[in-house]
């Protein structure tokens, strides 16, 4: 091999060795992340995520002690971020980022502990502080879960479920988020809208075949088209602003599933205390209907 | 069923007993589905003119947003004051919804561009203050 030859072969590798990305590594616990919006709220959990490894048995064994404050990952301590004030399993969360903690125990409840000191490496559990957030979380037992993993693993309009999964233990977290709206209404408040709206033709003729209907139950506002939308059916009137109103569909469990704002609105005109009409309007504002009261 | 042909469908079934007023397919398109971010809505800089509002012939392609865009340049003061709500723009290139109806004209296709000038320029005809416009809008699109 001549010298020449060498030099072309350094120059190759010192490229190669340049080209390479500084921090590329291949760890045992790979870095990952979850995040989650639920009606504006947005949770995400950090974390480095270890394999089972072939190991059958973690927890309860030098992985995993029983009794040890734990974070639920690797490396750097497991982080959970919230951008509004949230509440975990009924406990009340305000927004921030935290380091995560589980205290492992062999029988009963574990505990979780959010430690506002949110750089922490695994090998250095916090202290107990009346800085902490803790409260108790139930491990069930699952199929095997090879990579520990975060997830959410149900949606609702006022939460969901964070779900921990490693080894043959599950952990469902219940999150309740802040509404953005507000989907209830006194009776006093519904009363002025509720009634028949016929919808009108362009020369503001009522067509009675085609009917909007307005009813107070269960502490909520609700409208339903006649004839019958197979997908809307009786939807939630929710007010988003005086007389103005989104709605919201619901599932077949009878729970709101997702609001449609501002792609359709509401907005109803009274006279004297009572509505007497309503614009139905889209996202561009544009009127698609106009209904008035029936007598 | 999907949800986006649900909901076009329910519009739709809605608007078609109001000879002229039906919703034209794919009116409710995905721009409604973006991101979005509540305000804070901007100050209306000082001597703010309409001057840079997309004109008649620069809408040769989309006649109808004309009167719209013509209704935003009336009342730049206002329309400067207002947050835009698609989650596709950002400072310092944009500075307010009036600046979705210059440049590159992004009120032209989106939609909730177009809804938050129209709410805008309906409510200022109502004879309602900037705050009260804002307001709405929040209620609409925040």
């Amino acid at each position: 091999m001549t010298a020449r030859t060498y030099a072309v072969g350094s120059l190759v590798l010192l490229a190669l060795a340049v080209a390479a990305p500084a921090r590329a590594q291949i760890r045992a616990s790979e870095i990952g992340t979850m995040s989650q919006v639920i009606d504006g709220t947005k949770l995400t959990m950090e974390y480095s995520r270890p394999r089972s490894r072939g190991r059958d048995t973690l927890f309860g064994t030098p992985a995993v002690r029983w009794g040890e404050v734990w974070t639920p990952g690797a490396n750097n301590a497991t982080t959970f971020g919230v951008n509004k004030d949230v509440k975990l399993n009924g406990h009340a969360v305000p927004k921030g980022t935290y380091s995560v903690w589980f205290v492992v125990q062999r029988d009963g409840d574990w505990t979780m502990v959010l430690d506002p000191k949110v750089k922490r490496y695994h090998m250095d559990p916090p202290d107990s502080s009346g800085a902490q957030i803790r409260f108790p979380i139930t491990p069930h037992p699952a199929p095997f879960t090879e990579l520990l993993t975060f997830s959410v693993s149900a949606i609702r309009a006022n939460g969901g479920t964070l779900l921990f999964e490693w080894e043959r233990v599950r952990i469902p977290i219940e999150v309740e988020v802040q509404p953005s709206l507000v989907m209830t209404m006194s009776a006093a408040d519904a009363a002025p809208y509720v009634g028949r709206y016929a919808y009108v033709d362009s020369s503001a003729k009522p067509i009675r075949t085609s009917v909007f209907t307005v009813t107070h139950e269960n502490g909520t506002l609700k409208g339903e088209q006649t004839p019958a939308d197979p997908y809307f059916r009786k939807f939630a009137l929710i007010r988003i602003a005086p007389d103005w109103f989104a709605p919201g569909v619901y599932d077949r469990s009878g729970q709101i599933y997702e609001v449609y704002r501002p792609e359709i609105t509401y907005e109803f005109t009274r006279k004297n205390g009572k509505a007497i009409s309503l614009l139905l309007r889209d996202d561009t504002d544009e009127v698609s209907a106009t209904a008035t009261r029936m007598p | 069923m999907t949800q986006r042909f649900s909901r076009r469908h329910f519009l739709g079934a809605c608007s078609a007993v109001v000879v002229g007023l039906a919703i034209p397919a794919g009116r409710l398109s995905a721009s409604a589905r973006r991101a979005r971010r509540a305000g804070p809505h901007p100050t209306p800089r000082p001597g703010i003119t309409g001057e840079k509002v997309l004109s008649k012939e620069q809408l040769k392609s989309k006649p109808k947003l004309i009167p719209l865009f013509d209704s935003v340049r009336e009342i730049p003061e206002v329309v400067d004051g207002i947050y835009c709500n698609c989650g596709c723009t950002s400072p310092p290139e944009f500075y307010s919804l009036l600046s979705c109806y210059e440049g590159k004209g992004m009120a032209r296709d989106c939609g909730i561009c177009q809804g938050q000038g129209r709410l805008a320029v309906r409510l200022h005809k109502e004879g309602k203050t900037l705050e009260e416009i804002r307001a709405a809008i929040d209620a609409k699109f925040g």
